[in-house]
């Protein structure tokens, strides 16, 4: 729709669909919510209202920075971590269909597990540390990331490769300017995916007796008696900043490299 | 070419960036050791709830007394992670219920318990609509218990039993106790039972009535032990020492006068447990004697009637007696123990 008539339609359109419809989906998101709390009758569940003034009370506390913080350390190693295995494992075994053979199978175990069922493995393994949710975290978001530059490599139109060939490329620059090029929207692709998965699993990550994070929040507000507007709170930043990541990943989608492949599509 | 080693450069200034700010923050690498720091290995593990308080009112205590961390209180937030982390030797000691400490023993565990936490301090909740008055009415409801290892569990059991019922009567369903709440209120079960203060706050929340108080079915019931590895006992007696007269003084503190139970819940509530300290408040005073921590001492005759319920409730096998799960020899004569001489400054 968007690519039947880009010209026609003026910049305060776009700004429309791109801003002001998903602030007016949030708004009314907010309303229902609101208003079924208030018909429900609940004084268990809070209200929009109280979660913000639950998210002002971190704040004020020092405490919301520093979840945060903690929360994106951890997802940052797990999925760098996750990114410097898969990516060249994924690789592998897309060019080397042996090796696909020979690994896939063991993958495709070990991908459906959930994190959560990995908890006592990564206690026993790693004690309550940081090193104990990046190790769930990287488990969760590697073999999504394995499995699509895998499919990238395999999904390369071979006439490219047959053609790099006849210029005799060498074998590094075979990789850098057909490889690459052609592999990357579809990695970046996964990558986006497995982000979003790795960000997902943070909740159940921390609930490892780590002692901040936004995990930890919701966990912690659970202990804490009557606190759900904490939970509640701890579920909306995790929201938020994933709407953050997701747009940088984006961003990402954008660059030079990546539009190449996707002009070879 | 150079947009993605442009993307790599970014990626690597941002691990480098959010590793630095998580080490300020959250880790706090960037402030100046104290001496001694690095000694302070000894980890117990604990729960946010009143079972559990003698450990970080010891801690505090000693903090501020002599400014010396004897240990290092590590709270979990449930009953699985807590075991895990002792089984992995992360944790050297662990506050832990009583049946698991001795199933664990039984699976060859090296555990040894030292010492009890506390007495008492359960109740079984109902909703306050409900139409359960005795325990005979519990028959075809559903009850949520902490864990199949709580003593929770076999304290229904035997209060079920004295009634001519049996376990078959109810339906049992395991639940982490801070999720209870919340699960009384939606009645989604009919009735839930844990340590305090999960309890109490169904009740100050106007949604709960209590069916019973531990006290008053089982008088002097134990939830929850102090278990310490048997490494520990063999090469660090003086440690374990330290720390069972400290649990024994802190519980004569707490026990000492009702000023005493609301400064506990004050300065626990804020530094330990995260919780508002009204729900402490509650639980310690309302009655005073809802859950108590002195007479910490390790009976013989208790353990052999929790061992013979958890054998009857299929949790135990009688592979490990009392002379195997507990070692008495730390035990400190009950009338020498002296209260800490402190007062929480205000």
């Amino acid at each position: 729709m968007s690519s039947a008539a880009p010209l026609a339609r003026g910049k305060s359109q776009r700004r429309l669909e791109r801003y002001v419809l998903p602030s007016l989906v949030g708004l009314l998101f907010l309303c229902v919510w609101d208003a079924l709390v208030r018909i429900s009758g609940s004084d268990l569940f809070p209200k929009p209202i109280e979660v913000a003034r639950g998210i002002g009370e971190l704040a004020e506390k020092g405490l919301l920075h520093k979840y945060i913080v903690a929360s994106l350390f951890r997802v940052t190693w797990g999925f760098t971590l996750a990114m410097a295995v898969g990516i060249p494992l994924g690789l592998f075994m897309g060019w080397f269909k042996w090796a696909f053979q020979a690994l896939n199978p063991m993958i495709q175990v070990l991908r459906p597990i959930s994190p959560i069922a990995w908890i006592p493995v990564a206690i026993l393994w790693f004690g309550v540390s940081d090193a104990a949710p990046i190790f769930l975290i990287f488990l969760a978001s590697v073999f999504p990331i394995a499995v699509s530059a895998a499919a990238a490599v395999a999904n390369i139109q071979p006439v490219y490769v047959r053609a790099a060939r006849n210029f005799e490329l060498s074998r590094f620059d075979l990789f850098r300017r057909v490889i690459v090029p052609a592999t990357l929207p579809q990695i970046i692709t996964g990558l986006r995916i497995a982000l979003g998965i790795a960000w997902l699993v943070v909740v159940a990550a921390e609930m490892i007796a780590v002692s901040s994070g936004l995990g930890f929040l919701i966990i912690d507000a659970r202990n804490a008696g009557k606190r759900y507007d904490l939970v509640v709170a701890g579920m909306v930043m995790i929201g938020l900043i994933g709407l953050g990541l997701d747009l940088l990943v984006r961003r990402m989608e954008r660059m030079d490299v990546v539009r190449w492949g996707y002009h070879n599509q | 070419m150079r947009s993605l080693v442009r993307v790599a450069a970014l990626i690597a200034l941002w691990v480098v960036l959010i590793t630095l700010a998580h080490g300020a923050v959250n880790l706090d690498v960037f402030k100046p050791r104290r001496a001694g720091d690095g000694a302070k290995t000894f980890k117990i593990g604990f729960l946010p709830v009143t079972c559990h308080l003698t450990c970080p009112v010891t801690h505090f205590i000693n903090k501020s007394m002599t400014g010396e961390e004897v240990f290092d209180p590590i709270r979990f937030n449930g009953w699985p992670e807590l075991k895990e982390a002792y089984l992995s030797g992360y944790t050297q000691a662990t506050f832990i219920l009583a049946p698991m400490a001795m199933r664990l023993r039984e699976e060859g565990v090296p555990l040894k318990i030292v010492y009890l936490g506390h007495r008492d301090g359960t109740a079984m909740m109902v909703h306050k609509e409900s139409s359960i008055y005795r325990i005979e009415d519990l028959k075809g409801k559903t009850v949520a218990v902490p864990n199949r290892y709580s003593n929770q569990r076999l304290l229904l059991f035997k209060a079920l039993r004295e009634r001519g019922m049996s376990i078959e009567d109810i339906k049992l369903v395991e639940m982490p106790p801070p999720d209870m709440p919340a699960a009384l209120y939606a009645k989604a079960v009919d009735a839930i039972t844990s340590g305090e203060p999960f309890m109490g706050q169904t009740e100050l929340d106007g949604y709960g009535r209590i069916l019973y108080l531990t006290k008053d079915v089982w008088p002097d019931f134990i939830s929850c032990v102090l278990a310490v590895h048997e490494d520990a006992i063999k090469n660090d007696r003086e440690t374990v020492q330290r720390l069972v007269d400290g649990i024994a003084s802190s519980g004569k503190w707490i026990d000492e006068s009702m000023d005493h139970r609301m400064q506990a819940a004050d300065f626990v509530s804020q530094n330990y447990y995260n919780q508002d300290p009204r729900l402490l408040q509650h639980v310690l005073s309302k009655p005073p004697d809802r859950v108590k921590y002195t007479n910490l001492a390790l009976r013989r005759k208790d353990f052999e009637e929790i061992e013979a319920l958890g054998r009857e409730g299929g949790i135990l096998e009688g592979k490990a007696g009392f002379d195997d799960y507990c070692d008495t020899s730390f035990v400190p004569d009950e009338s020498v123990v002296k209260p800490y001489p402190w007062e929480s400054p205000k």
